[in-house]
């Protein structure tokens, strides 16, 4: 694996800020859903740092599910904007207030689809919470109701998002260079 | 939901001292996988905390990956039959470095069924690091290569670990007193 720091443009948001931020969202989050149940919903693989990182900060009574989704047809890009459930959740969210976790909302392809197929499941409420919101991207209008940060678009890692599949465990998030950046098998 | 201090009979291992130990490992993991090819495995859902803790101290280059496994029939208090693969790899471990992570390893046979059924994938190596370690309640031989507590046979909860869903998030890991504890349904 390439060290990071050959590649990398810049540091955007430091394991400080990420910290404060996380802290703030879970507070926030904590309040608005006092005295109701809820349940969070961690979007595999990237939204899994930011998910048990903002876990710990909610005061109120929840439970946790995970689900994991890719794109049919080839690369990200590629596709009809269809979604493929590889894991579907083990709750049944009939009548129950659901707060999906994602660490990142770029085009909104993906997030628009996931949210119409849950509700069609009947829940008390559907809510997003982004770590990182790529606006610049968006393709499809998406209601995001709690975001950490916005970033710019560009090539971001670290912090639960990968380049090809490396650099998750960094505690920070940064923009790569994708010309100095050379991929590992 | 139930506030946790109603049915807490002691906090068995407090934040700090996880925090500590979890660095230990990481250091541990460094020096063993110093020029190889490791990869991660999560089994969901418990495992969640841990993990994402334990990577950010790891320093060599790494990949992570999820399972999620499900016991046909039987409950989760009641683990032990056959296992059901919810959610695969997504990684080829073929050559790999695996590192499986656990919560806890109890009867052990869950895990080792996982592990008998990843070896046919002939990965490099492959290893298990569990946080908590309940010796006393296993019924199938599983080596442990890295662990983080042995823990008596009690009912625990937290940093991960679950009663009927809830209370994953908080940082330490504690006993239940059974008598003062009413599910939330």
């Amino acid at each position: 694996m390439q060290d990071y720091r050959e590649f990398i443009d810049e540091v955007l948001v430091d394991e400080k800020n990420i910290e404060k931020r996380v802290a703030e969202l879970g507070a926030q989050i904590s309040r608005a859903y006092a005295g109701q149940e809820l349940l969070i919903v961690c979007l595999l693989r990237g939204g899994l740092t930011f998910t048990a990182d903002l876990t710990r900060h909610l005061t109120i009574s929840h439970t946790l599910d995970c689900m994991s989704l890719s794109s049919y047809g080839v690369g990200q890009y590629a596709s009809s904007g269809n979604v493929r459930v590889n894991l579907d959740l083990m709750t049944n969210i009939e009548g129950l207030n659901v707060l999906l976790v994602e660490d990142i909302v770029d085009s909104g392809r993906t997030l628009a689809h996931v949210l119409q197929m849950l509700k069609t499941r009947e829940p008390k409420s559907l809510k997003v919470c982004v770590l990182l919101d790529k606006k610049y991207r968006r393709e499809v209008p998406v209601e995001v109701d709690y975001v950490g940060f916005d970033v710019p678009d560009r090539y971001v890692f670290g912090y639960g998002i990968d380049i090809d599949e490396h650099y998750r465990h960094l505690r920070f998030i940064a923009s790569a260079d994708m010309q100095k950046y050379r991929k590992t098998l | 939901m139930q506030d946790y201090i109603d049915f807490l009979a002691e906090i068995l291992i407090d934040e700090q001292t996880i925090q500590n130990r979890i660095k230990e490992l990481a250091k541990e993991i460094n020096r063993d996988y110093t020029d190889k090819d490791l990869l991660l495995i999560c089994i969901l859902r418990g495992g969640i905390v841990f993990m994402v803790d334990l990577m950010r101290h790891i320093t060599v280059p790494l990949q992570l990956d999820f399972m999620a496994v499900s016991s046909y029939g039987a409950g989760v208090r009641q683990s032990g039959g056959s296992v059901r693969l919810s959610l695969d790899l997504k990684t080829d471990i073929r050559g790999k470095d695996v590192l499986l992570v656990e919560d806890i390893v109890d009867s052990g046979n869950t895990i080792a069924y996982v592990l008998e059924f990843l070896q046919t994938r002939q990965p490099r190596s492959l290893k298990v690091c569990t946080l908590l370690d309940k010796e006393e309640r296993r019924e199938t031989p599983v080596t442990i290569h890295y662990r983080g507590f042995r823990i008596p046979n009690k009912f625990v909860f937290g940093y991960g670990l679950d009663l009927d869903e809830h209370y994953r998030n908080l940082p330490f890991v504690a006993v239940v007193d059974l008598k003062k504890y009413r599910p939330t349904t």
